[in-house]
């Protein structure tokens, strides 16, 4: 069983010159009446183009832990690293899709994935070129006019996605970005993101509850635990993709995550 | 605006963006046609009941003055319609021929429009800092919490020692009530934007404050900003009726006035005005407002 590479959730998960470096993060809520670890002493490292998900039992503070990344919660300790340079705030650097969308409900398909080339300056007609080759990427070409309140789910996260890839990112964070979809438009929708991610060779750092979804996609699945979320066990998912749902080794490997999370 | 609304989601459903898209304001159409003819009998025959109750009424009291009939009225209404009459142009001292009716409600805009137009940018502008900034809000709230209750009109004594109740006096009733309508709408436009697209915007590369507020927040308040103009719109019409009760000029001074000869028939008659007035510029901004915001749910 080659494939069933583990490694501890200790600091061994950690090489200092990945892409994303989480580097002993924790975070302490805390308030008169009670002091809540979320996360403790978070370690593990994402490689350049590689694909990881984050999965765990609700209160695990992956949530957290995405939000940390992502630079909108500060850790109480610990840094997390994305090049090297240390996070401390929101940036480009780092495109988010979120489970509820996050569009801008005032702004058509094309502006929601112009926005944040508008901030960064892009001019027309770059602008709109970047945009459209972004529609393509995710299959929205047609619906650049329409709003979001008249796409599916599934075509607004689609949007979501190509909002975040619009900027050039040097990794992509999704937090249970196809929680809200149908199983059948999720299935789909596993196809075309492993298909970005083939295109553009983004690093990509998913946060999903769904254990199959994590074996699904990803190079190697980050499971935690909760009370303190921490990491309980990196598996490496040593399958080929496309990777089948009804393969024995497919099962194992969700056998063996949920067993370690301990469902 | 609620049932209009509804229509327009449930006809845009997810199949097919692009047809809804195209065609926003469609949707008040399509449940225009959707109005079965038999509603439309129903309004017809209560309107007819109406009138028919109104006018045997009348007809039984016996005396204009007390009651006019809706016929008397309706004659009313023409004859001040029509009646011809000189409009002077404050500032520009023109006079321009005007019809009685048409004089006294260019009087009447005189004071709205102003009144309506500054106290609604002044309205906003507070609104939307106190929304956006915690200490500002903290600092303002208590003074305007005690200050948003007076009715508008009570600050009639300010109105006449300061400007006198002239258009300006007029004009500075109206604004107080555009001003609280809107303060309060804006106020809580803001307030009610969410984080979510706030730190969306941030990961995005909004990272200052002005540009937070031009791109995410206004767009985001704007249906409960246009909520506050419409309302401001129609109340102002109030504020406007009473502060000519005392003197100002105008199709509310006209009621009074008539009223005090005994012409009640006229003063029926400028009422009605004032509904036509309040329907048309309500349906106006509804219009504009649900072409604006297609985007809305």
């Amino acid at each position: 069983m080659a494939g069933l590479s583990d490694s501890p959730g200790d600091g061994s998960n950690l090489d200092r010159n990945s892409k994303v470096v989480v580097d002993g993060v924790s975070k302490v809520y805390e308030s008169e009446r009670q002091r809540v670890e979320a996360l403790s002493d978070v370690n593990f490292s994402v490689s350049d183009g590689e694909f990881v998900c984050l999965v765990g039992p609700s209160g695990c503070g992956k949530t957290t832990l995405f939000r940390t990344i992502a630079g909108l919660e500060v850790p109480t300790g610990g840094e997390i690293r994305l090049d090297g340079e240390p996070v401390t705030g929101p940036g480009t650097d780092r495109g988010m899709v979120f489970q509820e969308y996050g569009l801008f409900p005032w702004r058509t398909v094309r502006d929601n994935v112009a926005f944040g080339l508008e901030e960064q300056g892009v001019k027309e007609p770059e602008r709109s070129r970047r945009v459209g080759e972004m529609l393509d990427l995710v299959g929205l070409g047609e619906f650049a006019d329409a709003y979001p309140k008249e796409l599916s789910g599934g075509m607004k996260q689609r949007v979501g996605i190509a909002r975040a890839l619009a900027v050039d990112p040097e990794i992509l964070l999704a937090d249970e970005p196809f929680g809200s979809v149908d199983a059948q438009t999720r299935d789909m929708l596993h196809e075309e993101l492993l298909r970005i991610w083939a295109e553009t060779g983004k690093t990509v750092l998913f946060v999903t509850h769904d254990v199959e979804e994590a074996v699904k996609l990803s190079d190697r699945v980050v499971v935690m635990a909760a009370d303190p979320g921490r990491v309980r066990e990196v598996v490496t998912v040593d399958i080929d993709r496309p990777r089948d749902r009804t393969d024995p080794a497919f099962g194992e490997y969700v056998d063996r995550v949920r067993s370690l999370i301990g469902e | 605006m609620s049932v209009e609304t509804g229509t327009e989601s449930e006809t845009g459903a997810t199949t097919d963006p692009g047809s809804t898209h195209e065609s926003p304001g469609d949707s008040s159409i399509g449940s225009l046609s959707d109005l079965d003819t038999a509603g439309l009998a129903y309004g017809a025959a209560g309107t007819g009941i109406f009138l028919a109750v109104w006018q045997a009424a009348a007809m039984a009291v016996g005396r204009t003055y007390l009651l006019p009939s809706p016929v008397e009225v309706a004659t009313a209404f023409v004859v001040e319609l029509t009646a011809p009459t000189t409009f002077t142009v404050p500032f520009a001292e023109v006079s321009i021929p005007a019809t009685r009716l048409v004089a006294n409600l260019l009087q009447s805009l005189l004071h709205y429009l102003p009144g309506l137009a500054v106290g609604s940018v002044l309205g906003i502008s507070l609104g939307v800092a106190m929304g956006w900034s915690g200490r500002l809000d903290d600092a303002l709230t208590p003074v305007t919490r005690f200050l948003r209750p007076i009715p508008p009109l009570a600050w009639i004594v300010f109105a006449i020692v300061w400007i006198g109740i002239g258009h300006g006096g007029a004009a500075f009733i109206v604004g107080i009530g555009a001003f609280w309508i809107n303060f309060y709408n804006a106020y809580a436009g803001v307030e009610g934007v969410s984080t979510h697209l706030r730190e969306v915007a941030e990961t995005l590369g909004v990272d200052d404050d002005l540009t937070m507020i031009r791109k995410v927040i206004l767009p985001a308040a704007t249906p409960s900003i246009a909520t506050g103009v419409r309302t401001s719109i129609g109340q102002c019409w109030m504020i406007v009726v009473a502060a000519e009760l005392f003197g100002a000029p105008g199709v509310g001074f006209q009621i009074i006035n008539a009223a005090q000869n005994l012409a009640t028939d006229v003063s029926v008659a400028y009422m009605a005005v004032i509904s036509l007035v309040f329907l048309v510029s309500d349906g106006a901004f509804r219009r504009v407002e649900r072409r604006a915001l297609a985007w809305r749910d």
